[in-house]
């Protein structure tokens, strides 16, 4: 246990702060602060990882020999710390947080050289495709097939909750490649290496805030190259398995809900409580907020632990309790931020929220976005695993030890 | 005591039902949102012909005499179906305004005309912060040579840009808190100095924040701290039973999705922990509809109580809470879309929440309530 306070750290948090401070763009900041989801507006995310990649800080999370930044743990949470006061956008997570990292632990050195690069600087945008209609929870139901036919395998069915798969230029997924045995078995995993193959098709659904984020995928007699093919075939299910654990939690986000803590109670400031004063100086409202900012600094110790290596991190549950925590403090913070917008949360301004739309909100930015936020957030118990099926894969570890 | 409908209004609400059933399903409603119309005109005739517009007044003033349990029956129909007519801001807010102010002219004319479903009247007075009581009222009403003028600004009035008169909330006297000095004034939607930003609500109602800029105005009533809270109680019970009439049909809906979607081989339902979250939903909406009915009798008896309206806005909300958040999340991904009800539902009763006071609010005016009112 070591926390004694590092000069050398205080430099590199300088250095980071300097950066931050002069890189982004006017978009990119709006787009940061119109962030309303684990998903930031695309266009300026993606155009912010460019420039964060050419300074070679795209990825802290990925070893050094890949194009990470080989920082300390320390250094990353300083880093996300200078990142989540200015409200930047983060970086979408599917190519950095899942499919890179899987690449370099499962890809051939053909798929690594052609794939991590465009990963890596924000080039491409991968879609997860997974879910179906029929299979969620119950994933390994999944029937959208794939039949080998030469190089080539060719593909029917469909996906859908592809998130952002509208402005995806590649595509991971999980097709059947067998129905012999039990069901785990005959899956395989996919890499696309486009998405506008002939026979596919897109349509964007709206979601709970009015966006269009996720989408529904069809597929009919789509020829892919068998070359993106990660692993064996028909040992998909293991390769998912794998990257699973990237998707529940290999990232730093405490520091990013105690930027919500700060700026419910900045809100909270301007807010008249009907009792006289401020919200913020009630003690009704203090004592809440005081809860989740409890449970939040909590979280983060639970988060530090895990990422040092901690040996109660190698429990297998570790991933899904990181997972239900995180997901569930999110949405307490959502809810404080409604509260405090009260009324200001009713209106729905779709145009306002829009980034470079120019379009004034009604009120203040805060409840622009409190209600966005909140609507968002209730798909956070339900994707990577709804919390209901996380609370299973803890309960089932208990009986080990 | 007898918390059920009468045969009278049972039929009220089958009718009711029925024309909504017809005109008014999920896909009818939400082509209506898509349309630049800001709610049905079809429903506010078809409202106005079974004489809803005319329900809470009494004979004298053109109406049929009807109670707040009449208002509460039609209104739990308008929340199944997710109505954004103006129903309870024009009918029970607004018109109960008017009501308020009998004998003056313009007032008993244009409720009338309200009855006669020939007006649209806004009530104005929210102004930002919940303003859960008529005390929170700062928005000044001066009196010069040729009458008052009303200068502040209101937000999130229900219906104000397509009304053409607009009931105002204000003080003439005192600063915002101070119990005394209060007001209800008429101004006409069409005066001088008046301005409108619209928008619609996450619900899909027809709003607008209203600038008032020295915008003349006739007194409707002064020394109505009273009356102002007498109609933001019965907007609470009126708006409260929408909210309710969304919950049972979000309780309804994910009793039967749970039943039919399948993961694992077996209906999601028999997990055994979705069957509780169902069943707290269900325990959930008896609480409320238990709470919303019995606060309906006390009031059509004469005896409802500060108290008992601060219960019903602070658990309809909770309650309200327990219901939506476990509907979206056992429809899973579905759930979370804009194209399923259940989501609407959810924004029904989400801006329910903060209308005239969140739970908090409301939580604390019960608890520091000497003991908890008799019934
Ligand atoms: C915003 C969002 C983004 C997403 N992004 C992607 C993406 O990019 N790519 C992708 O492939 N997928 C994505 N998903 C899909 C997501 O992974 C699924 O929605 C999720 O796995 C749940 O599946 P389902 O929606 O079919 O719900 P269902 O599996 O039908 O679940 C419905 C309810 O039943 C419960 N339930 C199911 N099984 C059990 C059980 N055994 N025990 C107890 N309860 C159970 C669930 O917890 C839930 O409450 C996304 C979803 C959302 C909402």
């Amino acid at each position: 246990m070591n926390l004694d306070r590092d000069p050398a750290l205080e430099a590199f948090r300088t250095e980071v702060a300097a950066f931050l401070d002069t890189a982004p763009t006017d978009a990119i900041r709006e787009a940061g602060r119109r962030t309303t989801s684990a998903f930031a507006p695309f266009d300026q995310a993606m155009q912010w990882q460019r420039i964060l990649n050419d300074k070679g800080w795209a990825a802290p999370g990925w070893p050094a020999e890949y194009g990470g930044t080989g920082w300390s743990l320390e250094q990353r949470y300083v880093f996300s710390e200078e990142y989540a006061r200015r409200d930047l956008p983060p970086l979408l997570p599917n190519g950095l947080q899942m499919v890179g990292p899987l690449i370099i632990d499962k890809g051939t050195d053909e798929q690594k050289k052609r794939y991590l690069p465009g990963i890596l600087s924000g080039a491409d945008y991968w879609t997860q495709g997974y879910s179906e209609p029929g299979s969620g929870s119950d994933l390994a139901s999944l029937r959208c097939s794939a039949v080998r036919d030469g190089d080539d395998y060719v593909i029917n069915g469909s996906k859908i909750w592809t998130t952002l798969a509208h402005r995806a230029n590649r595509m991971f997924m999980l097709v059947r490649t067998s129905t012999d045995g039990p069901k785990q078995a005959g899956i395989t995993f996919l890499l696309l290496d486009r998405v506008d193959y002939p026979g596919m098709q897109i349509r964007p659904i709206v979601n709970l805030a009015g966006e269009e984020e996720q989408c529904e995928v069809f597929f009919e007699d789509v020829r892919v190259p068998a070359s993106g093919r990660v692993g064996e075939e028909n040992d998909g299910w293991a390769i998912s398995k794998h990257l699973l654990t990237y998707e529940r939690g290999a990232s730093v986000t405490a520091p990013r809900m105690r930027r919500h803590l700060e700026q419910i109670r900045a809100a909270a400031r301007t807010v008249p409580s009907p009792y006289g004063g401020n919200l913020a100086d009630d003690p009704v409202f203090q004592r809440d907020l005081g809860e989740v900012a409890a449970d939040v600094i909590s979280f983060e110790c639970v988060e530090k632990l895990i990422h040092s290596g901690h040996p109660m991190a190698k429990d297998p549950a570790t991933p899904s309790m990181n997972k239900v925590l995180g997901s569930e403090i999110t949405q307490r913070l959502t809810v404080l931020r409604t509260r405090v917008a009260g009324v200001g949360a009713v209106p729905r301004q779709l145009e306002a929220i829009e980034v470079g739309s120019g379009v004034e909100p009604l009120g203040s930015e805060f409840e622009l976005t409190a209600m966005p936020w909140y609507l968002n957030s209730r798909a956070t118990t339900i994707y990577a695993g709804t919390n209901e099926v996380q609370r299973d894969l803890v309960a089932r570890t208990l009986g080990r030890r | 005591m007898d918390l059920t409908y009468t045969s009278e209004q049972q039929a009220l609400r089958d009718s009711l039902s029925r024309y909504l059933d017809r005109t008014y399903t999920f896909d009818q409603r939400q082509e209506l949102l898509r349309s630049d119309r800001p709610w049905s005109g079809d429903a506010w005739k078809h409202f106005t012909e079974l004489g809803l517009t005319a329900l809470p007044f009494d004979e004298e003033a053109g109406g049929i005499g009807g109670t707040m349990a009449d208002i509460v029956a039609v209104g739990e129909i308008l929340g199944e179906y997710l109505c954004v007519e103006p129903y309870v801001s024009c009918v029970v807010l607004a018109g109960q305004a008017l009501r308020a102010a009998t004998g003056s002219d313009p007032a008993s004319r244009l409720l009338e005309a309200v009855i006669g479903g020939e007006a649209q009247v806004a009530f104005a007075h929210e102004e930002g912060a919940g303003t859960p009581a008529a005390a929170h009222v700062a928005l000044t009403a001066r009196e010069g040579a040729g009458g008052h003028r009303l200068t502040g600004r209101k937000e999130l009035v229900l219906g104000a840009a397509q009304a053409s008169a607009i009931v105002v909330t204000a003080r003439l006297d005192g600063a915002a808190r101070d119990p005394e000095g209060l007001a209800l004034l008429l101004v006409d939607a069409s005066a001088p100095g008046i301005s409108f930003r619209e928008y619609r609500t996450i619900d899909g109602r027809a709003a607008a924040s209203v600038d008032l800029q020295d915008v003349p105005a006739q007194l409707l009533a002064q020394d109505a701290t009273e009356v102002i809270e007498e109609i933001i109680a019965n907007g609470i019970i009126a708006l409260a039973a929408e909210a309710v009439g969304a919950m049972n049909a979000l309780l309804r809906q994910t009793i039967e999705y749970a039943a039919t979607r399948q993961q694992f081989g077996v209906p999601i339902g028999s997990f055994q922990v979705l069957a509780h979250r169902m069943a707290n939903m269900k325990m959930a909406y008896l609480n409320a509809r238990a709470t919303l009915l019995h606060t309906t009798a006390l009031a059509e008896a004469g005896t409802v109580s500060a108290v008992d309206t601060a219960v019903l806005k602070a658990q309809v909300a909770r309650f309200g809470r327990t219901i939506f958040e476990s509907a979206i999340q056992l429809h899973g991904g579905i759930g979370t879309t804009d194209e399923l009800p259940i989501g609407h539902y959810a924004k029904r009763i989400l801006a329910f929440e903060p209308m005239f006071g969140d739970p908090d609010f409301h939580l604390r005016a019960v608890g520091a309530a000497a003991g908890v009112p008799a019934r």
